[in-house]
């Protein structure tokens, strides 16, 4: 499995325990969010977890002690969501990518195509109106916004965590952004909070 | 004294209204681009608004869909499998 093209690594099994213990657990909290977004199941999220760190600890050679744990961990759950559990489950969430590419370049983008969603509505929705909507994008689309919105990660972390170019993952987040917007107006318009 | 647009790519194109939102609500920002964008946004109505519902979405996100614990159980059971794999 290539995670990471820098050489081989050399621990000794106390340096693997530190690495592990120091770099890899502290991000934990941040890996089962990510799984339990990804497949909206708590057991499955546990799985995936737990798989991506037995993984994690197989491939630690292939990380260099002190470089970016978060960003290879997030990179090997990915790998495992789409290789193991995606593979098991039936729908295949497909995102149209030729739409999602050529939307960027289009003169459409200085138009404010955002749905009468207001800041106030917004601030309204104390329940789990947001978190729904998160857990209702396409998979693709979900992922970007939390590795971004939530977890802060860089362009450059994305581009290598996703295996894609860096403006697919601008024109991707873009893109997850109006869908997200979209999902709250609809909230926002069944709760009556829109009405002028 | 900076009139330049610190936004403008080096092929010179003249970023759009949502490149520039987009690259401040993503987080990628350089100090000189986030103060070009402050200046921009008081004469731009549509950025300004857009702005602030984003950002809204942003902070809203992030308290609403971050911060949640692994359990317990799930840290346990993988110390345990490391420890078994490294006595191996
Ligand atoms: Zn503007």
């Amino acid at each position: 499995m290539e995670l990471e093209e820098a050489p081989k690594q050399h621990y000794t099994d106390k340096e693997k325990g530190e690495i592990f213990n120091n770099e890899f657990l502290p991000h934990i909290n941040s890996m089962y969010n990510f799984g339990y977004r990804l497949t909206l199941d708590r057991d499955d999220a546990k799985d995936l977890v737990q798989d991506t760190y037995l993984k994690a600890y197989r491939f630690i050679e292939s990380f260099q002690k002190g470089t970016n744990a978060k960003a290879w961990l997030f990179r090997i759950l990915k790998n495992s969501f789409i290789n193991d559990y995606r593979k098991k489950s039936k729908e295949p969430n497909k995102v149209d990518y030729q739409e999602v590419e050529t939307y960027y370049n289009s003169e459409e983008v200085d138009r404010q195509i955002t749905p009468d969603l207001r800041v106030e509505s917004l601030k309204d929705m104390i329940g789990d109106e947001i978190s729904n909507a998160l857990n209702s994008l396409d998979v693709d689309f979900k992922t970007v916004i939390i590795l971004c919105d939530l977890e802060g990660f860089k362009y450059e972390e994305m581009a290598k965590i996703l295996d894609i170019p860096i403006g697919t993952v601008r024109s991707r987040l873009h893109r997850a952004r109006n869908l997200l917007k979209e999902k709250l107006s609809e909230y926002a318009k069944s709760m009556g909070y829109n009405k002028a | 004294m900076n009139n330049l647009n610190p936004f403008v790519k080096p092929n010179q194109t003249k970023p759009s209204c949502m490149e520039m939102l987009q690259t401040i609500l993503d987080g990628e920002a350089s100090e000189e681009q986030k103060q070009y964008f402050k200046g921009h946004m008081d004469n731009c109505m549509p950025c300004f608004k857009s702005y602030d519902l984003d950002m809204a979405l942003k902070q809203l996100l992030q308290s609403k869909c971050c911060g949640g614990e692994a359990p317990q159980d799930l840290i346990e059971k993988i110390k345990i499998q490391i420890s078994q794999k490294s006595a191996q």
